[in-house]
């Protein structure tokens, strides 16, 4: 009976999950809390190395019941069929802005001229540690559910700024409200050593030697307050300094620094200042560690490495030989396929020479980035991972570059588990799927290593959020580049003209004609959003300057929508795609 | 390692022809005819070669990912030593050009700026550490004239904006330092008293550094031109008590020279620079010549990271220019510059014990011919032209295009580095951060 | 008694006259007839003679080789263990037009526009700039001094460093300067993106053919005119020579794609006078600039290469690697923010260290320039006929312990004396020294 009314609301539930995966993100999550599930018949992969074929994972009330083969589904559990289907513990980013508010973007210009760029503000400074990441954090903020749909559950998250931008705080990717994410406050300290635009500290040596001084103050201020606090008779009273305040648990040991390291150089600064100063330290997103494995484990620090690696060389289209059909293509990073040259070539110059060998020295470096954690992992360095600087699409596919450069796949899976558990003291509560842990479980349709691997559901402290997979169709890469041949009606008559679009790195550029005008101009601001294509470009009729809005929604081939032409009005447009270009 | 048979440039101990250095642990063990070679240790052929110490380049910004922080006329609580980068590719190619050591510095854009590093070329490292000199002694840039008044007083309105105020930012920082250590003195005699209890002073790194120059432990390299500016300097280290001071540039200084050889004072100059600031249009090319014949120690440098790669040839301009002696002329490049920075008891000649840095040349170095055929940094070879491979980066950037290719703005003013900032809104051409040629944008 | 004090009032004149002399601020040149003797005489075209003498009259030389007479009325300047050299030639600079660098109202190099090839740097010279006595004295002696900054930042002219008008000066060549689109960044501190950088460079290089095509229509209704009705353009007036052929295109570009493009626009657009200046990444692309049979003049030689990955002497041995594949190479110092146009001789010299045949990389300095520059029947030699513009010195003019003993510039026997020398002499040994007395 329960479970013919549970089956009746999963479709509902289901179609209000997709309405507010669609529209605007200010609608909370329906499904409460207190529910129960029960994901039946898939394998469980409890943890590294420990899989369940064919398993059932029980919870209720946010936490794990049970976990195993047979067990005992309560009647009121709410049952997901998960055949085919691969759990895991819910993963674990190190660093992070999800959730974080952007701040508004703040022109050079418009931004106040400090007086004294050598004494400016605090907050112009960037010296702001006594900022509280709560302040700042939206639980629906897109950036979060695009991590989530990633299978994260929680992240280790800190507020915009560099230098010193305030504390980090570990939270969980969904909740009703910022202090509903929070896990745990003021987990670590967070900086990073950049400095401030036209203000001291400018440059990395100045931030450095302002953190040193920072320290030392916050050390005497800390042992004068406890001589105050002791006897405060004929005694001055302490300054109150916020700033110097939140450096008192880090010099008692209580919470470690978060440094967000990525390269070599930046890394082994950070430790200069950890050897000076003495705190406990976290170094997150480090993209260039390899080299310094050894002074890495010497130092103590907890790592969470980077899920950004560097584009892969793209292989040039055009293949000289056609007798290389074999050849998968533009496959880079394949070191067994070789070029088999044209039987007519040169000899080689030495700039021939040269390429070969500019070519050869990038590829390797790239594979040295791309091979970093399983040399983490070979070193025996317990790490974890960080998505601060990588692109949520991009996650996946580095991990999986990551597999084949060596890593393996349970070493993968400890650093997105266990590994950031251990390190950031979360370990009783979350990293496995075990009785009594918390309910932070993703669910994926396919081993999540796999290429066509698509995440179905994640829960987040039991809380269940499930990808549509419409949303796949989406993601799909609606192509606006090409050459379009466009009309629009307008009172004067059918204008019509030719619009071609170019796409590099993610963004649009183009020129359009007109049969009006007879020009070719440039089109500017142009944005894709989805399927939704909008640009605008000027046009001149006889001393009037406009400017042309269009907003088109493309459909494979064809686009249509309509053209603003200002005060005259707005005209539909339609164009079909040239096939060839 | 030994090296056979070559001619020997001792700099200090004059000329040995068809004579052998033997190289050990890092240090040269002896210096003779007909050393025998100990077993398994590499033997360098130097027949028809001159040895000579390695050159040391007592004014340099390579190695370094920041330059200035010009945004306070007093910044001496920074230190290039935090942000030395053994990964940049001009180091490779001052060592193409026999350089062993340079002073990494901080620019010229703060009247009293950070603190210096010296550096040993030992490329091929990822360790940020592994370039220090170990117990260099502590140097730090100040800096006076044109450069800090533009930066600050022209480009921020704040003192100095005249050669005035860069006199007074001077002696007032050195009297807050002052009271800043006699403070701290009376707070840390007070504390050991029985029931003390008090409050600390607060702590200043930028007082610290300069109450450290008071008390003799850092050298201070003042990037000056003229002959007043000189004057000045040298008057309030006189009032301060700072004896341990180098001239860097000191175009003007030939016409100070007796002045800087009574107060001990040293001066690291440009062989011929002149015309591209209003402070140096009344330079001569026979500064160097002048300051040497008048007893002021001298070295030359380059400021400059291609003319680094020639500083034996800047130093055979003295010949042309004032007819130094062979002996005289090398010293500019090698053990005065050791001693500018304190560190000619380790290197910067050719005598036992010294550390083994030392560069081999085809073609005596002060003929223009002459070229550099290894430079070896504590006894370990870095440079070898004829197995010199082509592309010495250590760690590429993967982003980066391969056919990326950069020009420069020769003889810009690389003191200035970093301050674009400055001066980028600016209309004025004339605002442009040193930059000689306005065609850039 | 009349005799005595007419002799008096003689021996007053005459110390007056040298007194006035001996107090005249800047000595001036000596014009007149000399004999070199007994010299080493470089011809450059012609070889080496020992022993040797070059008389000097009237402007020109008379007489080169040995067992020369003398004739009456001669000053004979004994050249015992010295050389005699051709004035050296530097290609690269902007002597003249800079007094210092970082103050724009004493450089007159760069003005506004980016298509502005009628500027001409001939007149905007100044004959007294201080740099012109300080780089006569090291043996260079003549000088193209060019304007910098757009597309076409002007005309740049050819001058003898003697002179107190640009007539006097002139040394008879003047040619219009393209900085062809660089795609290059200009120093560490271009954080132009890669769009923004290829946009640039497409930007210019249409403009560059849109000027060209309007400097070929101008030059078409000049011909038809005759010159008469073309109305008033100066830009495509001062574009005219070159379009029609008559005139030097001097096409300053260093990238090797850009060398490339260059070569291809000289090609379509057929432009007849061309010389490649800069040509720093010349010897990436070697054989397509010999078969253009384009002159090249390329320098700074003591430069850093152009990339990070090349090997670290590639611009040292840029001019060699040029020659050897054939190209006509000047070589010039380009030594203008410092005006150090005096070391001309060590850019060759170390041209020469690191893999340049050193006769060439004399005449590099010397004949080649006068070729390029179509002057070669006056300077660039030591040869009957020509301009008695040279220098002699005690050694090497490579190596930097020659000191250079004697120059002249057509005709004129220069004072060795600069406001640098003169430094060195006053402060040498200061009086008063450290003490007042």
């Amino acid at each position: 009976m329960a479970i013919f009314f549970a089956s009746l609301l999963w479709p509902a539930m289901s179609l209000a999950q997709q309405g507010q995966g669609q529209a605007s993100e200010e609608k909370p999550p329906v499904a409460p809390v207190g529910r129960a599930y029960a994901i039946t018949n898939a394998t469980i992969v409890q943890g590294p190395g420990r899989k369940i074929e064919k398993g059932t994972v029980v919870m209720k009330d946010g936490l794990i019941t049970a976990v195993g083969a047979g067990v005992v589904i309560p009647p009121e559990a709410i049952v997901i069929k998960a055949d085919s289907m691969f759990v895991y513990a819910g993963f674990i980013d190190g660093l992070s802005r999800t959730g974080v508010t952007k701040p508004k973007e703040e022109k050079e210009r418009e931004r106040e001229k400090v007086k004294d760029p050598g004494n400016p503000p605090a907050e112009r400074a960037g010296i702001t540690p006594q900022n509280d990441v709560r302040n700042v954090l939206n639980p629906n903020d897109k950036s979060v559910e695009e991590l989530r749909n990633l299978g994260f559950t929680v992240s280790q998250v800190v507020p915009y700024g560099n230098f010193l931008p305030g504390s980090a705080a570990i939270v969980l990717l969904g909740g009703k409200s910022a202090d509903d994410m929070v896990l745990v406050n003021n987990s670590a300290l967070y900086s990073e050593l950049s400095g401030a635009q036209n203000v001291y500290p400018n440059t990395v040596m100045a931030v450095m030697a302002k953190w040193r001084e920072l320290y030392r103050n916050a050390s005497l201020t800390k042992s004068y307050q406890s001589v105050y606090a002791a006897n405060r008779n004929a005694l001055p009273r302490p300054e109150n300094d916020r700033i110097l305040e939140s450096f008192y648990p880090v010099i008692d040991q209580r919470i470690p620094v978060l440094f967000k390291s990525e390269k070599v150089m930046e890394t082994q600064r950070v430790f200069t200042l950890k050897n000076d100063l003495g705190f406990s330290l976290l170094i997150a997103d480090v993209k260039e560690g390899w080299p310094i494995i050894p002074k890495i484990k010497s130092s103590g620090a907890k790592v969470f490495l980077s899920l950004e690696l560097p584009d892969e060389i793209k292989k040039d289209e055009k293949k000289s030989d056609k007798k290389n059909v074999s050849l998968p293509a533009g496959q880079a990073g394949k070191d067994s396929v070789k070029t088999e040259p044209p039987k007519k070539e040169k000899p080689k110059t030495s700039f021939d020479l040269e390429k070969e060998a500019l070519e050869k020295k990038k590829k390797d470096a790239i594979a040295s980035y791309t091979s970093q954690a399983s040399e983490f992992t070979k070193a025996g360095v317990t790490y974890g991972f960080s998505a601060m600087s990588a692109k949520t699409k991009d996650i996946q596919a580095n991990l999986r570059r990551m597999i084949k450069a060596g890593l393996s796949e349970d070493a993968a899976l400890a650093g997105l588990t266990t590994s950031p558990a251990q390190l950031l003291g979360l370990s009783d509560r979350m990293g496995t799927i075990d009785n009594g842990k918390m309910a932070n479980l993703v669910i994926s349709y396919k081993p999540y290593f796999d290429e066509k691997s698509k995440v179905r559901y994640v829960f987040v402290d039991g809380a269940l959020y499930k990808m549509e997979t419409k949303e796949a169709k989406k993601d799909e890469k609606v192509s606006a580049k090409g050459n379009w041949n466009y009309s629009t009606d307008t009172p004067q008559g059918t204008a019509t003209g030719k619009l071609v679009i170019k796409e590099e790195k993610g963004s649009y550029s183009g020129t359009i004609t007109n049969s009006f005008t007879g020009k070719e101009v440039e089109i500017k601001n142009v944005e894709l959003d989805g399927n939704k294509l909008s640009f605008t470009f000027p046009y001149d009729d006889s001393g009037n300057a406009l400017t042309i809005e269009v907003a088109v929604e493309i459909d494979g081939n064809t686009f249509a929508g309509t053209m603003t032409a200002g005060p005259n009005g707005s005209f539909p447009v339609k164009a079909t795609k040239d096939p060839k270009f | 390692m030994l090296i056979k048979n070559g001619t020997v440039l001792t700099v200090t101990k004059g000329t040995l022809t068809e004579t052998d250095v033997l190289v050990k642990d890092g240090k040269i063990a002896q210096i003779g005819k007909n050393i025998a070679a100990p077993q398994g240790v590499r033997v360098i052929d130097a027949t028809g070669f001159f040895v000579m110490p390695g050159i040391i380049d007592a004014h340099s910004h390579i190695a370094l990912d920041a330059i200035n922080e010009a945004t306070s006329p007093v910044t001496a609580e920074v230190n290039e030593g935090d942000v030395v980068n053994p990964l940049q590719i001009g180091i490779y190619r001052a060592l193409g050009g026999g350089v062993t050591a340079v002073h990494a510095m901080h620019g010229s854009a703060n009247a009293i700026g950070g603190q210096c590093e010296t550096l040993k070329l030992r490329y091929g490292t990822l360790d940020n550490d592994a370039l220090k000199m170990e117990g260099a002694p502590r140097t730090i840039k100040f800096a006076l004239g044109e450069n800090p008044t533009r930066v600050h007083g022209g480009g921020n309105n704040i003192v100095p904006r005249t050669r005035m105020g860069v006199e007074f930012v001077i002696r007032q920082a050195f009297s807050q330092a002052k009271k800043y250590s006699e403070d701290w003195d009376t707070y840390n005699k007070n504390k050991l008293a029985k029931g003390f209890r008090g409050a600390p002073p607060t702590y200043n790194l930028r007082l610290e550094t300069l109450a450290e120059i008071l008390k003799g432990n850092i050298i201070v390299h003042c990037h000056s031109y003229r002959a007043d500016e000189i004057f000045m300097l040298l008057k309030v280290c006189k009032d301060f008590g700072i004896k341990r001071i180098v001239f860097q540039h000191v175009n003007e200084g030939f016409k100070v020279a007796p002045e800087l050889a009574a107060y001990g004072a040293m001066a690291s100059v440009f062989s011929d620079w002149w015309a591209y600031k209003f402070e140096v249009y009344y330079s001569t090319a026979y500064n160097a010549a002048i300051l040497m014949k008048n007893g002021v120690t001298t070295s030359i440098n380059s400021d400059d990271a291609e003319m680094m790669r020639h500083l034996y040839h800047e130093a055979g301009k003295t010949q042309k220019y004032g007819q130094l002696s062979d002996d005289e002329a090398l010293s500019l490049i090698t053990i005065n510059p050791a001693k500018q920075l304190g560190i000619d008891s380790r290197t910067g000649s050719l005598e036992t014990g010294k550390d083994a840095d030392i560069t081999i040349f085809k073609n005596h170095p002060l003929s223009i011919y002459g070229v550099p055929q290894f430079t070896i940094v504590d006894g370990i070879v870095r440079f070898d032209r004829a197995n010199d491979p082509a592309d010495m980066r250590l760690m590429p950037d993967p982003k980066q295009n391969m056919d990326d290719v950069y020009f420069r703005d020769k003889g810009r003013d690389n003191c200035m580095d970093g301050t674009e900032f400055l001066f980028g809104s600016s209309a004025e051409a004339g605002a442009k951060a040193g930059d000689s040629l306005s065609d850039k944008k | 008694m009349k005799k005595i004090q007419l002799l008096t009032g003689l021996f007053t004149v005459l110390m007056c006259v040298l007194v006035f002399h001996i107090e005249a601020q800047n000595p001036k040149g000596k014009f007149g007839a000399f004999a070199l003797t007994n010299a080493t005489i470089e011809t450059i075209t012609k070889g080496t003679i020992t022993n040797g003498t070059v008389l000097i009259s009237n402007g020109k030389i008379t007489a080169v080789g040995t067992g020369i007479t003398i004739p009456q009325g001669t000053e004979v300047i004994d050249c015992k263990g010295l050389t005699v050299y051709p004035g050296m030639i530097d290609s690269g600079t902007n002597l003249g037009l800079s007094e210092v660098g970082s103050d724009p109202r004493t450089t007159d190099f760069n003005e506004l526009g980016e298509v502005v090839p009628q500027m001409k740097a001939l007149t905007a010279i100044n004959p007294n700039a201080v740099a012109i006595p300080v780089t006569r004295v090291s043996g260079v002696t003549t000088a193209l001094s060019s304007p910098s900054g757009g597309l076409f930042p002007g005309t740049a002219a050819l001058i003898n460093l003697h002179g107190y008008t640009p007539e006097q000066m002139f040394a008879g060549f003047e040619g219009v300067v393209l900085n062809f689109p660089n795609s290059g960044r200009r120093g560490f501190f271009d954080r132009r993106t890669d769009e923004e950088l290829k946009k640039a460079t497409e930007t210019a290089l249409k403009n560059l053919n849109e000027v060209w095509e309007r400097a070929v229509q101008y030059h078409k209704i000049d011909s038809a005119t005759q010159g008469k009705n073309a109305g008033y353009y100066p830009e495509m007036q001062a574009l005219l020579p070159v379009v029609k052929g008559e005139g030097t295109l001097l096409i300053e570009v260093n990238a090797a794609k850009d060398i490339t493009a260059a070569l291809k626009w000289v090609k379509e657009k057929k432009v007849a006078k061309v010389v490649l200046t800069g040509v720093a990444e010349g010897w990436r692309v070697v054989d397509q600039i010999a078969k253009s049979k384009i002159p090249v003049i390329t320098g700074s030689i003591l430069e850093l290469p152009t990339r990070e990955y090349d090997r670290y002497d590639q611009a040292y041995a840029n001019a060699g690697v040029l020659k050897k594949a054939g190209i006509k190479v000047a070589i010039r110092s380009e030594e203008k923010s410092n005006q150090n146009y005096r070391n001309l001789p060590y850019h060759a010299g170390f041209a020469v260290a690191y893999g340049m045949d050193k006769d060439e990389a004399l005449k590099a300095i010397t004949i080649v320039p006068a070729e390029i520059f179509g002057v070669a029947d006056k300077f660039g030699s030591i040869e009957i006929g020509k301009s008695a513009t040279l220098f002699v010195c005690d050694g090497d003019p490579f190596e930097t312990k020659t000191q250079i003993k004697q120059v002249f510039i057509d005709g004129w026997q220069i004072p060795m004396q600069s406001r640098q020398t003169l430094l060195y002499d006053e402060f040498l040994k200061r009086e008063p020294g450290l003490s007042k007395k």
